[in-house]
């Protein structure tokens, strides 16, 4: 049975910010060759955009403490992040892109294109994400 | 990210991203499209060669500079996206707004 292999990264924003979970996820990648470029290309887009989503929604103003773990198993990669800001506002259905000179509101919908699972809970004044993509055989 | 700026003439800017183009730099982005719009430059051809990452707040800093220089009666095109950028531009239906050419400096060589 082939090694469940755990990276976990704790950070406070500001001053962490996304390039913070970017740089972890170069390790993860370096100590996981066996993934596709497609399959790190895909969920490295789709966990920074929950993270970018949590570090501007989530913050009430004195920032946000994460706690992130990125599990790869036999067959699937899982990213499961909890903060510590107000309550989340991602939903759990994909929703419709905005029209094509909108600014912003892509993110989620970006989030639900690459991975398989998008799940939330809200639990102890604590925000818990997680999200699940199957890996390509 | 890094960004250096090139004066083609004719009112064309040369922007060369070297970096990630994400939420905390798609501000960046944002004001040197401004800048150059409002120096006379309103043909902005972003070069993406050097950009290894993509995010939604870096897309819409793009749509931002496309509205600046379009409002000028200019224009803003993308050249030599990588992969990662390609499938994000994929993923939101902006391929057509934001088409990729091969090269910066020919961008607007069709005008």
């Amino acid at each position: 049975m082939a090694e469940t292999r755990v990276h976990t990264l704790s950070m406070f924003a500001p001053p962490d910010d996304v390039d913070t979970v970017h740089n972890m996820l170069e390790s993860v990648w370096s100590s996981a060759p066996q993934i596709s470029m497609r399959d790190r290309v895909s969920f490295e887009t789709a966990l920074i955009e929950l993270a970018s989503n949590v570090i501007r929604h989530a913050d009430g103003g004195g920032g946000v403490s994460c706690a992130l773990t990125v599990e790869i198993t036999a067959d699937r990669i899982v990213g499961s992040l909890t903060d510590s800001g107000l309550a989340g506002n991602i939903s759990l259905v994909a929703p419709s892109m905005p029209g094509e000179l909108e600014e912003s509101g892509r993110g989620l919908s970006i989030i639900h294109a690459l991975v398989d699972e998008v799940d939330y809970d809200r639990c102890d004044d604590l925000n818990h994400w997680r999200i699940s993509r199957k890996l390509e055989s | 990210m890094d960004i250096t700026v090139k004066d083609l003439g004719a009112g064309v800017a040369v922007l060369q991203l070297d970096g990630r183009l994400n939420m905390v730099t798609a501000s960046c982005l944002r004001d040197h499209v401004g800048s150059a719009v409002a120096s006379g430059q309103n043909r902005i051809a972003v070069d993406l060669a050097g950009i290894d990452f993509i995010d939604s707040s870096g897309l819409g800093a793009l749509i931002n500079g496309l509205k600046t220089a379009r409002q000028a009666g200019g224009d803003l095109r993308i050249a030599a996206p990588n992969d990662q950028v390609k499938l994000v531009l994929q993923l939101t239906n902006m391929e057509r707004l934001l088409t990729a050419y091969d090269s910066a400096e020919t961008a607007f060589i069709d005008g």
